[in-house]
């Protein structure tokens, strides 16, 4: 679990290179990315759900991305977009594709039904703090 | 003031972040910020994801709007911060609209990293992602060549400039056959399975996805549901791609004769 932590706090942070975050906020990010994958592998050793660790492994992302922006006065996409990437459901993609390329439909469908509700969870994850931080926030 | 170069430096700041990445709220965010400056009657912006209006407007002056079209993107998170943080200085007084413009003028093309160094980036997440999957230091080796294979199909698509949609798919394509391959031929007991997922990150549309439900609970619907159709639309290319990729692998290694 250490390792893995560690692999994603790296991946985050090889990510940062693609997406050109500033310099300077790239050990930040990159533990945002790895603390949200630690409570994901978490959740999932805990409760079993691969839709439940996704969900409140983005929510952790999305609210230390809400503080680091407050805080740091930089956009909250800087923080948010990379540590949310390690749930992202490539590999459910994955699976449902081969799953059809071996003579599967039925677990393919099932896979295609986990990538759209781990969407789902994280889209619920991002709309809940985007909302609270927003509250009391004048236009 | 100079209500036209100042109706100039909004657009140009909302151009740059439009064209980065930043969320529509963001950009009217900004752009409105920067107009209300001139201090006139109707200070209003209209931003879509594939363009810009800006209107300047006061029964003193003849109306400035200005139309800007958006065709290029490309995420670069690093101008959305900067440009931010010229706006923020432009609102406090801290510098003059001349200087704003300049500023925003040299954001335009800054890039903070030279090309070899991001090709390192795509080996770099396939590596990590790899190992985050709980893959082995064999995994993880298998997934550099697997990764540096994805930054020279990525390089290649831009030169012969491969459509986003055949790009994808290309690049995918090309994940799955040479993680097989190599699962096959070279280093056989290799978790090829994680190793392909790992490399498709880069190309999963976690960004674009990310956006489109920020800019969806903004009320900024258009925008939204055009971001999430094309989240959907990568997914899908990358699906077919590494869909034919497998394909191909099973059909050349079933038919044992070609081999």
């Amino acid at each position: 679990m250490v390792i893995q932590t560690a692999g994603a706090f790296l991946a985050v942070i090889s990510f940062s290179l693609l997406l050109e975050i500033p310099k300077k906020y790239f050990v930040l990010s990159g533990g945002i990315g790895a603390a949200g994958w630690l409570v994901y592998l978490l959740v999932q050793a805990a409760a079993g759900s691969v839709i439940a660790a996704a969900f409140l492994s983005s929510l952790l992302v999305a609210l230390s991305s809400h503080i680091a922006a407050r805080i740091y006065k930089a956009p909250v996409t800087v923080f948010l977009v990379a540590g949310i990437l390690p749930s992202v459901p490539g590999a459910s993609i994955y699976r449902s594709v081969s799953c059809v390329i071996s003579n599967n439909p039925e677990l393919s469908s099932h896979y295609l039904v986990e990538t759209l509700q781990i969407s789902g969870a994280i889209a619920m994850a991002i709309f809940i703090m985007d909302s609270l931080f927003r509250l009391g926030k004048k236009k | 003031m100079n209500d036209k170069l100042l109706v100039e430096t909004a657009v140009l700041a909302g151009e740059i972040m439009l064209i980065s990445g930043a969320e529509i709220f963001r950009v009217e965010d900004t752009i409105d910020h920067i107009l209300r400056k001139a201090g006139r009657d109707t200070a209003e912006s209209i931003v879509f994801s594939t363009g810009i209006f800006a209107s300047l407007n006061d029964p003193a002056i003849e109306a400035i709007t200005v139309a800007r079209r958006v065709t290029v993107r490309n995420t670069n998170l690093n101008r959305v911060y900067l440009v931010n943080n010229v706006s923020r200085k432009l609102c406090a007084d801290l510098i003059t609209v001349e200087e704003a413009y300049q500023q925003l003028k040299e954001i335009r093309g800054t890039v903070q990293f030279q090309k070899r160094l991001k090709d390192m980036g795509f080996v770099g997440v396939a590596v990590f992602f790899t190992l985050l999957l709980g893959g082995s230091a064999r995994d993880c080796l298998a997934a550099a060549v697997t990764g540096a294979v994805l930054a020279g199909a990525a390089k290649l698509s831009v030169r012969i400039r491969l459509n986003d949609f055949c790009s994808n798919a290309f690049c995918a394509f090309l994940i799955a056959f040479t993680t097989l391959f190599l699962e096959r031929w070279i280093w056989s007991g290799i978790k090829s399975d994680i190793i392909i997922i790992g490399a498709i990150m880069p190309l999963v549309p976690g960004v674009i996805f990310t956006t489109a439900i920020r800019d969806t609970l903004n009320g900024d619907y258009a925008s939204g549901t055009a971001r999430m159709m094309e989240a959907v639309v990568i997914a899908l290319a990358v699906a077919a791609g590494v869909g034919a990729g497998m394909g191909l692998y099973q059909w050349l290694t079933g038919g044992s004769f070609l081999w």
